[in-house]
């Protein structure tokens, strides 16, 4: 367990913002790390019937839900992107 | 029999000698004076379009500050500055720490010029710049400080250049890059024509008459004072650019203003656009940002730009006209919600009617930037003040060290822009920030930002580590300037 740093492009907020997560995260937990972080504070929480997919910032693939940030080969303040996407 | 400024001026100012005991290259080394290897005959004939004397020069100052000084004295300030709006309160604090140690900088800059100008005619303005700086610096700690009675934000006067407060650490990076660090010619290239002539205008001019049309008349006659300097030695780019070009340097010219043009746009986007476009009490806005920014620096500056032969920087269309819609609304979410990161106390200034009026002079202002306004209101409003304190830090651009921001909302579009060097990620918030950092990597590829820093662990652990890293007691930590007050307007209005 690392402590890792990336930048998190949340769909919808102003800024990009520095999210500290642990390489053992998934993707998953970044998506909700960001929530937790940013929904509510500077964007309204995510409507129903959405989730938050996570991908390298301006890439149009979304990365697997459980790949973890050292799966993927993040570099360190590797940014990406949080998406709303409809369930 | 009295002889005509006329007569003597040109050959009084004239103090280049042959030097016999070392070479003229050990006199004026180029990395600190002429990197161009322009032949001292051409740097002979620069001159000035505003000439005084140092006799002039006394005497004209010290009417300049009798008129200052004296309105000041009859205008008690400190009853002034309790009864202030807060906003305006807010634009005072935020003045008053930002820009004197930027003016006590300059005052090295211009001694830099004085000494390794080769045209004598620019050592001699530059001699009077120096003078100017110091002037400018005391007029505003002296005006600071007469606050401080009432509130420990203007103890920043002086503090702000000895901390790593962020704001600081990005201000001093634009200077020192465009300032400090040059040769002369590149130093006075980049702060007398692009800065100074470019946008010092935008906070002395166009602030002074927000503040004239606030009522302070003190701040009003303080700002246009040291203006007045401003447009006597800023002169000094011009005459320096002209010699560049006619001696097949214009490439070189060019560049130096392109960079240095988009260096302090940045800086004066965040500091003015913010002062004019929230701070400012609503009845008393003179112009929004983006009506200054026309009036003083795309039709002033590109007249000078063009007079010169030269073109508008390269991104002047695509990149600096759409910044100027945005750019300041961005950093200003960020003033207020990071605002324990600041020294002065911001207001939101997106009450109704100022949303109004932000819509007005920004036409989709509220599907974008309000979207995220609509949030942090609802939240104060619910007494949620906890979520107007954000955990995650903002991602800083590694140019301007100022929030990588972008437009939020229904329009939503915030674009890193990256370099990946020697083993290192930089972020930049826009293509201009990162075209600056690849004309010359090896300026500024060591430096670390607070991110940086922040992520390399150089900060002390702990909530508030950030804060101690910055030198903020608690006390000295921005708080909402009107204690949240101003979401009463929507209470009213729903």
């Amino acid at each position: 367990m690392t402590a890792f740093a990336l930048v998190c492009n949340y769909e919808g907020d102003y800024g990009m913002k520095l999210l500290m997560v642990d390489s053992n995260d998934t993707m998953d937990d970044v998506a909700r790390i960001a929530r937790e972080n940013i929904a509510s504070v500077f964007v309204p929480e995510p409507p129903p019937g959405t989730h938050l997919r996570v991908r390298k910032h301006g890439g149009e693939e979304f990365i697997a839900h459980a790949l973890t940030v050292a799966d993927e080969g993040f570099v360190s303040m590797e940014t990406v992107d949080i998406i709303h996407v409809r369930d | 029999m009295d002889l005509k400024l006329s007569d003597w001026y040109d050959i009084a100012r004239d103090t280049n000698w042959t030097p016999r005991y070392v070479t003229e290259e050990a006199l004026f080394p180029p990395q600190f004076s002429d990197p161009h290897g322009i032949p001292v005959s051409e740097w002979e004939k620069f001159d000035e379009p505003y000439k005084v004397t140092y006799r002039d020069y006394v005497r004209t100052q010290r009417e300049k500050d009798v008129g200052a000084y004296s309105v000041k004295s009859a205008l008690s300030r400190v009853e002034f500055y309790k009864k202030a709006d807060p906003g305006w309160k807010s634009l005072l604090q935020m003045h008053f720490g930002a820009v004197p140690f930027v003016e006590y900088g300059s005052v090295s800059a211009f001694a830099r010029i004085t000494r390794f100008g080769k045209g004598p005619g620019m050592r001699n303005m530059a001699n009077f710049g120096t003078l100017d700086e110091i002037r400018h610096t005391q007029i505003q700690m002296f005006f600071a400080y007469e606050f401080l009675s009432v509130d420990r934000a203007f103890d920043w006067a002086h503090k702000a250049p000895n901390t790593d407060n962020w704001v600081i650490m990005s201000e001093r990076h634009c200077f020192d890059d465009i300032e400090h660090t040059r040769d002369a010619v590149s130093a006075a290239i980049m702060t007398n024509f692009s800065f100074e002539q470019g946008f010092t205008n935008l906070q002395f001019i166009a602030l002074s008459a927000d503040a004239k049309r606030y009522g302070d008349y003190s701040f009003a006659a303080m700002l246009q004072t040291v203006q007045s300097d401003e447009a006597r030695h800023s002169q000094i780019g011009e005459p320096l650019i002209q010699i560049m070009i006619d001696n097949g340097k214009k490439a070189e010219a060019q560049k130096l203003i392109d960079i240095s043009f988009w260096r302090v746009w940045k800086q004066f986007s965040a500091l003015s656009g913010i002062a004019f476009d929230y701070y400012t009490p609503l009845a008393q806005r003179e112009s929004s940002l983006k009506e200054f920014v026309h009036e003083f620096v795309t039709t002033q500056f590109l007249r000078n730009v063009n007079a010169l032969g030269l073109e508008k920087p390269w991104y002047w269309d695509e990149h600096f006209l759409p910044d100027v819609d945005t750019f300041h609304h961005a950093q200003q979410i960020g003033i207020y919600l990071y605002r324990e990161t600041e020294w002065w106390d911001p207001v939101a200034g997106v009450s109704p009617p100022e949303r109004d009026w932000l819509e007005q002079k920004y036409p989709g202002w509220n599907d974008t930037f309000g979207q995220v306004w609509d949030v942090i209101t609802d939240n104060i409003r619910q007494g949620r003040l906890d979520r107007t304190k954000p955990r995650p830090l903002p991602m800083m651009c590694a140019m301007t060290g100022l929030e990588l921001t972008g437009v939020p909302g229904k329009h939503w579009k915030v674009k890193d822009h990256t370099l990946d060097l020697d083993g290192r990620r930089y972020h930049f918030g826009s293509v201009v920030d990162k075209w600056i950092f690849e004309q010359e990597p090896a300026r500024y590829k060591k430096y670390l930002g607070f991110i940086d820093r922040f992520v390399a662990g150089q900060m002390p652990p702990g909530p508030d580590g950030v804060f101690e890293y910055m030198n903020m007691a608690p006390e000295e930590r921005g708080t909402c300037g009107t204690n949240y007050a101003w979401v009463e307007a929507f209470r009213l209005a729903s």
